[in-house]
């Protein structure tokens, strides 16, 4: 092995030893934006937790989702918007319109999509169950004491808090 | 390796747990060979819940089968169906069976149920009268933990009990009782509490109270509902050898046709033979037909229990409809266990000359995960969305028709040529629900149907398709009991006629279906067949 051949296997393997850090610091930097968009699609407070599994999945199926993300947010911004209401509109109809309501279905049914080999992001922290959650239970998750579910009907305008 | 036993009981489901314990409490030897695996409740719940969202309305897809023990199950060939309709019922096979996920439901049958041939010119007529099972399901609620109402009004069928229920039923939610209300005010129909399996406002058979977990099928959390898998630790104290992980693939028999053994492959493919006086497959309607055809031998080549050649044949379920429709007032479905009140009384009727007779269930199942696509795709986002998710759920109702079916014997299980994992021939069924229920379905149901849905102010009603109807998994048929050995397999004890020491208890016994779920009756038949076999034990 001459010199040259020694340089390069040399600079080889300090590219290989930082990649695992750069590639930390990438994967940090798209969660945070990630959330970052996802709060501003959806009025609730988000799981980090979810909110990474979701990330990783989308990552791995729009190439571009940086990309789409700061567009995201760069529309609200636009706007001064802080709720999804105030900005939704503004969103391109067409792929980056699809993404929002790819995010925004993937924080509520916890699910990629409503396919049964969907990949699953979480169950009991997917928003679907939250708007109803004073009259029916998030299933296996007990409800109330025994033979006490007979409450009344809620009307439906009183939406939970969460 | 245990290889003989007083007892041998194949299945560790209802049927064969109740029968188990029965001759367990006589003092008999008892050895329970399981076909699949034994797991924890808290493995099922997990496997629910890490389910995706579509996955979730499939009951088995909790319980993924092991290679050796295939059952139905998505993505997964096992059960060929054949014929103008899809046969796919779900039943598992695990160490408690089937009533991991069933919905605990109850109904009995009625008097009139027993006796389509003699009354109405159709089906056949049971081997029995209704006073002669009445006992048994009064055993049968005692062991299970049934609540039901104490009000005769709200009680079916509608005669005299000859005991209690052990415990008072469960409540209605507020959408199930305004459900009833209107049902009686508007159609004059009696939406009645649903009699169920399931502890009601107290612990009963070291099992908890219901607390509303609403997930009764695929699998109760807690086990207030009875499933088979909370009495086995119960038999192994009382003396029960429990097998699992092996799968029974032959029955033999000696002299006299008597059974004397069977025959089984553990995980390993490795064979064993288990010898034994007292036989008892409890397999569930489509394994134990197999096993049967399965064990054919030089003096049954047909099968074992199969000179009337009926074993496999009249094959039934109640084959099912659904409705789902949005009304404008707040119904708020999802309080409570997952079925909790329906309509029985319009399964009563001379009709049943002419057609299928019908139940309509009222689904109480949380309405979430259903209307979640119709939710999403509304295009709303943000606190118009979380109002849509909240208006669906509480608006959108499911009713389902349960038809009754006659026993056809062109509806037949047979070996197919394509073979399991273990090198057995895969069940295959050929299927037709039959011109009685189709007639059901057009001329009876869908009306009553629409009426229904008129009646709680529905706004979006469709017709369900005369032609198309789905599984109610309820096996019946394929091993029909009878007083004529020409026609039957089994005798009113579910003995087999052919061979004196054989029983096969359970739905393929069940010579009519009605409308109501099987199981309660399946268990009152194994209560029959115990009593019988532990008397020829006893030498009695």
């Amino acid at each position: 092995m001459n010199r040259r051949q020694l340089f390069l296997l040399g600079t080889a393997a300090m590219l290989a030893n930082a990649m695992p850090s750069f590639t930390f610091a990438a994967t940090q930097d798209i969660e945070s934006r990630f959330m970052g968009a996802s709060q501003l699609l959806v009025n609730h407070d988000l799981s980090p937790a979810v909110g990474a599994r979701i990330a990783a999945f989308a990552q791995a199926s729009y190439p571009n989702l940086g990309d789409m993300l700061d567009r995201i947010t760069e529309t609200a911004a636009a706007r001064g918007a802080s709720r999804v209401e105030d900005f939704f509109d503004a969103i391109p109809e067409g792929e980056l319109r699809d993404f929002a309501f790819w995010v925004i279905s993937a924080w509520y049914t916890g699910s990629s999509s409503g396919d049964r080999d969907a990949t699953l992001f979480t169950y009991e922290e997917a928003l679907l169950y939250q708007p109803t959650i004073d009259m029916v239970p998030i299933p296996t998750f007990g409800f109330s004491a025994p033979n006490a579910w007979g409450n009344d009907l809620y009307p439906l305008t009183d939406l939970p808090r969460f | 390796m245990t290889s003989s036993s007083q007892v041998i009981v194949v299945g560790t489901g209802v049927v064969g747990s109740v029968i188990a314990e029965h001759c367990l409490d006589a003092g008999l030897e008892v050895l329970m060979i399981e076909a699949g695996p034994r797991v924890s409740r808290a493995q099922i719940v997990e496997n629910y819940r890490n389910l995706p969202l579509g996955a979730k309305p499939d009951a088995t897809a909790s319980y993924p089968p092991a290679d050796w023990a295939p059952h139905p199950f998505h993505g997964l060939e096992h059960l060929e169906s054949t014929g103008p309709n899809k046969y796919d019922p779900t039943y598992i096979r695990y160490a408690g069976g089937s009533t991991w996920h069933w919905a605990g439901t109850s109904w009995r049958l009625t008097p009139e149920d027993m006796q389509l041939r003699s009354r109405y010119g159709v089906g056949r007529d049971w081997a029995f009268d209704y006073e002669t099972i009445d006992p048994y399901y009064n055993m049968t609620e005692r062991k299970l933990g049934i609540c039901g109402p104490a009000d005769p009004a709200d009680q079916w069928p509608v005669r005299t009990r000859s005991m209690p229920y052990p415990m008072p039923h469960l409540p209605l939610s507020q959408g199930e009782r305004k459900f009833t209300e209107v049902m009686r005010d508007k159609l004059g129909l009696r939406n009645v509490p649903v009699a169920q399996a399931r502890n009601s406002g107290m612990p009963y058979d070291d099992r908890p109270a219901c607390c509303a977990n609403n997930n009764c099928v695929p699998v109760c959390p807690v086990g207030a509902k009875y499933d088979a898998a909370t009495s086995l630790n119960r038999l192994e104290a009382k003396g029960a050898t429990i097998l699992e992980n092996s799968v029974v693939y032959r029955v033999e028999t000696g002299e006299g046709n008597r059974i004397v053994a069977v025959h089984y492959y553990d995980r390993d493919k490795t064979s064993h033979r288990v010898t034994g006086e007292h036989f008892v497959i409890a397999c569930n309607g489509v394994e134990t037909p197999r096993l049967m055809l399965m064990s054919a031998d030089d003096r049954n080549p047909n099968g074992l229990a199969n000179s009337s050649d009926q074993v496999g044949r009249n094959m039934m379920d109640h084959p099912q409809q659904g409705y789902t429709f949005t009304t404008v007032e707040p119904y708020w479905l999802g309080a409570g266990p997952v079925v909790n009140s329906g309509i029985m009384e319009t399964s009563q009727g001379d009709f049943r000359a002419d057609h299928a007779a019908v139940y309509f269930r009222l689904n109480n199942f949380a309405r979430n995960r259903d209307i979640a696509k119709r939710a999403m795709s509304s295009g709303k986002v943000g606190r118009a969305l979380d109002e849509e998710i909240r208006r669906l759920t509480a608006t959108s109702l499911n009713v389902v028709a349960a038809f009754e079916m006659l026993p056809d014997p062109n509806n037949r299980l047979t070996l197919s040529a394509q073979k399991d994992w273990l090198g057995l021939p895969r069940p295959s069924v050929y299927w037709d629900v039959g011109d009685y229920v189709r007639r059901s379905s057009a001329e009876y149901s869908n009306p009553l149907a629409q009426r229904i849905a008129e009646a709680v102010g529905a706004t979006d009603f469709k017709p369900a398709s005369p032609e198309k109807f789905s599984t109610s998994k309820h096996i019946m048929g394929g091993t029909i009991m009878g007083n004529d050995p020409a026609t039957s397999v089994v005798d009113r004890h579910s003995r087999t006629h052919d061979h004196a020491n054989l029983y096969l208890p359970g739905g393929g016994a069940m010579a009519s279906t009605a409308c109501g779920n099987s199981t309660i009756t399946m268990t009152a038949m194994a209560f029959m067949a115990a009593e019988a076999l532990v008397s020829e034990a006893k030498g009695a």
